[in-house]
């Protein structure tokens, strides 16, 4: 069963999926998700730290203050211990809507 | 380069947050603006054109400024059910009837509808000219708190629910007891009471609340899902 929120958890399991190849700032997160998804998935700041923040409150990802190669300073985001068991039904979920849009697409094709 | 800290503290300094959080969220985001001006100025873009992407990345500061509260703040012993529908629905109702005793007590004589004997509608006229000021009250609090449509429009409709719950508990006594009453004028009095107790009242809640809930929309915009 698709849940109710899975537009909102396709959102958070981008981030969740591009921190899982370590930790990245805002910005960082927001490229890499556009760069991985050839631009079709854009972030702008206003969608962004919304969403960080409250996956933050819910201790999948933990933000720390660093000082970047530029002498900047940047919060960085990594995935916390349930952050990371929360990717795998994250993934599955949005799996279950692409494969049940298929059938209907399929469906529609007949 | 603008100084983006400026920038976001003139559109989100007033965040309501602990002064040390809404500092670091004024760094970050700030920090991030940065980070895009770099990048396009790197592209090749003049300082102007530059800017003018940066600032296209955020639309409404007040929408931002509400998400990155409702995102960052405490729990509160309010829960959202208690904020954005029975906190604005008690308040509506309490003013609704604050209003209709006060129009009862110290306004015109109300007009009154007779539609056979003795089944008469009481229009306090007063009462139904504020009511929409009060639908207005219950849309603006329920939509400040972030609530979706259905919480807005049941804390509009509020001060009307406990009448139609109370025709609704009445009506199958009444009429089942009909049968054994003489010349029983309450089967009739039921529509009245509908009328006059609930679609009255709640249009006049509605012709307030739902202007008012698309104005405060278009204000107080929140989108939750990241745009693609």
């Amino acid at each position: 069963m698709i849940g109710s929120g899975v537009k909102r958890g396709t959102a958070e399991l981008a981030i969740l999926s591009v921190l899982e190849s370590g930790a990245l700032h805002g910005y960082e997160i927001a490229r890499r998700i556009e760069q991985q998804t050839q631009g079709k998935l854009r972030f702008t700041l206003a969608s962004l730290y919304p969403l960080l923040y409250r996956i933050e409150k819910q201790d999948w990802v933990r933000g720390e203050w660093q000082i970047g190669e530029t002498g900047r300073r940047r919060r960085r985001y990594r995935l916390t211990s349930s952050g990371k068991k929360k990717v795998a039904p994250l993934r599955a979920e949005w799996s279950e809507l692409f494969q049940a849009l298929r059938q209907l697409a399929k469906v529609a094709g007949a | 380069m603008p100084d983006w800290n400026k920038v976001v503290h003139d559109h989100l300094g007033g965040l309501d947050l602990q002064a040390d959080e809404r500092a670091e969220i004024v760094e970050e985001l700030a920090g991030h603006l940065e980070e895009i001006f770099d990048d396009l100025r790197r592209q090749g873009f003049s300082e102007e054109d530059a800017t003018r992407g940066c600032l296209l990345e955020v639309e409404d500061w007040r929408g931002l400024g509400l998400r990155i509260e409702a995102a960052r703040r405490k729990e509160s012993p309010m829960n959202n059910r208690v904020r954005q529908f029975w906190l604005p629905g008690l308040l509506t109702f309490t003013l609704s009837m604050g209003l209709l005793a006060v129009a009862e007590i110290y306004g015109p004589k109300p007009w009154i509808l007779r539609s056979g004997n003795p089944p008469i509608m009481v229009v306090h006229i007063p009462w139904l000219l504020g009511l929409p000021v009060v639908g207005a009250i219950g849309a603006f609090l329920s939509r400040r708190a972030g609530g979706s449509r259905r919480a807005i429009f049941s804390s509009i409709v509020f001060p009307v629910v406990p009448y139609l719950a109370a025709i609704l508990f009445i009506s199958p006594v009444v009429l089942g007891f009909d049968h054994f009453i003489a010349h029983s004028p309450m089967p009739a009095a039921i529509p009245m009471a509908v009328l006059g107790l609930v679609l009255t009242p709640g249009v006049a809640l509605l012709a307030g609340g739902l202007p008012a809930q698309l104005f405060f929309s278009r204000r107080l915009d929140s989108r939750r899902i990241a745009s693609r």
